[in-house]
C-alpha cells in the first residue's frame, strides 16, 4: 500500500513540475524596443531559416502537390515575403504541414516561428498568441449533397452539420441559425477529409467551413451553397512572448496591403 | 504570462466543467455496456476455443485472428462511416459499444480460452468418472478454477476498454475524449484540457488496474 502512495505522489509532482516547467519557459521578458534586433528575431537569423506552419491540404492556399511533393499557395507566398524581410531571401523558409489542431501546440513548443494556415482571428486567441492585422477575409459556407435539394440554411433545420474542430465555423454558424430561428446540430471532426467522409456516408447533412477551402473538397455529387456567413479574418500568429516577431510580421503585410502587393497575391492565385 | 497553462485557462475548464461531467459520464456509460458484450463475446467464442468440435475451433480463431490482427480505429472507421454506405445507420453510441466491444471480446475470448486450458485434463476427466455431464463439469469443476487465473487479465483488459473508448473522438462519438478535444480545439486552451481529460481517465483506470495486481498477489498466496 505504501508503494502506491509513493507512486500516487510521484505522479502529483510529476504533473506539478510539467506545469510550472511550461510556466516559465514563457515567463521571459517582453522584448525590448521591437525593432528587429528582439532576441527571438536574432534566434531566426542566426539559424539561416525562417520556420512556419502552414496548410497542406487547402488549395490556394498551402497545398502539397502529390506529384511534385512541393507545397504552393497564396499563404506560401506570403511566408516568402516574410523570409525576404527577415533573413533577406525568400527561399531561407522551412514549412510544416500544420492542422487546426496542431498550430497552437507547435507555437507553444517554439517548433515553428509563424502559423500562416487559415488561422482565423478571434479575442479568445489573441489572449493566447499575437496575431497580426487580417491579409484575407472569407466567409463560413455550406457545402451539401446535390440530390438533398437543400437550397440555403432554412433547409437544414433539424439537420446535422459537420464542422473542424479548432475552427470557427459552427459559431458563425449558431449564430446564423439563431437569427433565423432554427435549429441545427453539429458534429465536429479532426480533420477536412473525415467531415466528406462523414458528407459521403450521409452521417451529416452539410459540411461547412471557410468558404476557400470547402472548395477543395468539391465534387461531383456535391454543390457549395450561396450563402456566406459571419467573415473570418486570417492573421499569421506567432508566439505570444514574441513581440518583436509579431511586430515585423505585422509590419510587412501592412507594407504589402498599402504597395498592393497583397492584392496581386490575392490575384495570382484566384482569390480575388 | 499565457504559456499553455496558464491560470486563467484552468478558470475556463472550471467555468465549463459540465462540459466534462457529460463526456465522462458518456465514457462511463460506453466502457460499462461495451464491458458487458465485450464478456458476453469473450466467454461465448473462449469456450467455443477450448471445445473438441473442429468447427467451434474454427468459428473462434476466424473472430480472435480477424478481430485482434486489424486496428480498432478501422473497426470503428467502417462501422461508423463504411456500413452507412450498406444502408445501416447505427447511432454513434451503439457504434461505440459495438466496436470496444466485439474488439475486447476477441482479447478477453483469448484470457478465458487460456484460464479454461490451463486446469488440468485430469479435472475434466475426474468429473466425467463421477458421472457429470459436459456442461455439468465445466459449470461446476473447470470453470471455477479458471475463474481465478483469468480475472487478472481480464481486469486488464477492462482498463484498456476504458482507455480505448478514446477513439470514439475521432467519429465525433460524444465521449470525455471528443469533448476535450472540441472543447480546447476552440478556443486553444489546450493544456488544462488534456490534463484533466487524463487524470479522469486515471480515476477509472487506475483502481481496476490495483485491484488487478491485489487479485494476483491473492492467487500467488493461495496457489
Amino acid at each position: 500500500m505504501k508503494k502506491l502512495y509513493v507512486l500516487l505522489a510521484s505522479l502529483v509532482m510529476l504533473i506539478a513540475l510539467a506545469v510550472a516547467g511550461c510556466g516559465s519557459t514563457t515567463d521571459s521578458k517582453p522584448v525590448a524596443g521591437g525593432t528587429s534586433t528582439a532576441p527571438e528575431i536574432k534566434t531566426i537569423q542566426d539559424r539561416g531559416v525562417l520556420k512556419v506552419g502552414v496548410k497542406v491540404d487547402v488549395p490556394k492556399f498551402g497545398f502539397k502537390d502529390p506529384k511534385t511533393g512541393q507545397i504552393d499557395g497564396f499563404e506560401i507566398d506570403l511566408t516568402r515575403a516574410l523570409a525576404k524581410k527577415i533573413l533577406g531571401d525568400e527561399n531561407k523558409f522551412e514549412a510544416q504541414g500544420v492542422t487546426a489542431k496542431t498550430r497552437g501546440p507547435l507555437l507553444d513548443n517554439g517548433e515553428v516561428d509563424l502559423v500562416i494556415a487559415t488561422f482565423t482571428i478571434t479575442e479568445e486567441r489573441k489572449q493566447s498568441y499575437n496575431f497580426s492585422d487580417p491579409y484575407f477575409t472569407d466567409g463560413v459556407a455550406l457545402m451539401v449533397k446535390k440530390d438533398s435539394g437543400i437550397t440555403d440554411l432554412k433547409g437544414l433545420a433539424d439537420k446535422t452539420i459537420g464542422v473542424a474542430q479548432s475552427a470557427t465555423s459552427k459559431k458563425a454558424i449558431q449564430e446564423a441559425a439563431d437569427k433565423q430561428g432554427i435549429k441545427v446540430k453539429f458534429l465536429e471532426f479532426g480533420t477536412y477529409p473525415e467531415i466528406k467522409t462523414a458528407l459521403d456516408s450521409g452521417r451529416i447533412n452539410c459540411f461547412s467551413v471557410d468558404g476557400a477551402i470547402l472548395y477543395g473538397y468539391l465534387d461531383d455529387t456535391t454543390v457549395i451553397l450561396n450563402d456566406r456567413f459571419t467573415p473570418q479574418e486570417y492573421g499569421v500568429a506567432s508566439k505570444k512572448a514574441n513581440a518583436g516577431l509579431a511586430k515585423v510580421v505585422n509590419d510587412t503585410i501592412n507594407d504589402m496591403k498599402k504597395s498592393g502587393e497583397l492584392d496581386k497575391l490575392m490575384q495570382k492565385w484566384g482569390l480575388k | 504570462m499565457p504559456g499553455p497553462f496558464a491560470g486563467y485557462k484552468w478558470l475556463a475548464l472550471l467555468n465549463d466543467w459540465s462540459v466534462f461531467a457529460e463526456g465522462f459520464i458518456q465514457t462511463i456509460l460506453l466502457s460499462a455496456l461495451g464491458l458487458t458484450l465485450a464478456l458476453g463475446l469473450g466467454i461465448f467464442f473462449g469456450l467455443l476455443g477450448t471445445s473438441h468440435v473442429r468447427l467451434f475451433k474454427l468459428i473462434n480463431r476466424i473472430y480472435v485472428e480477424f478481430i485482434q490482427n486489424t486496428p480498432l480505429v478501422i473497426q470503428i472507421f467502417f462501422l461508423y462511416h463504411g456500413l452507412p454506405h450498406l444502408g445501416i445507420m447505427l447511432p454513434v453510441f451503439a457504434v461505440g459499444v459495438l466496436g470496444v466491444g466485439v474488439y475486447h471480446g476477441a482479447y478477453i475470448a483469448e484470457v478465458i480460452r487460456a484460464g479454461v486450458e490451463s486446469v488440468p485434463k485430469g479435472q475434466l476427466e475426474a468429473a466425467y468418472s463421477q458421472g457429470f455431464s459436459y456442461w455439468g463439469a465445466m459449470i461446476h469443476i473447470v470453470l471455477p478454477q479458471a475463474k481465478r487465473i483469468s480475472y487478472p487479465p481480464l481486469t486488464n483488459q477492462a482498463v484498456n476498454l476504458i482507455k480505448n473508448t478514446s477513439v470514439l473522438a475521432m467519429v465525433a462519438g460524444g465521449e470525455l475524449m471528443y469533448h476535450a478535444d472540441s472543447w480546447s480545439s476552440g478556443n486553444l486552451y489546450y493544456g488544462p484540457s488534456y490534463v484533466i481529460s487524463g487524470l479522469l481517465y486515471l480515476s477509472l483506470c487506475f483502481p481496476l488496474a490495483s485491484y488487478a495486481k491485489r487479485m494476483e498477489h491473492k492467487l500467488e498466496v493461495s496457489s
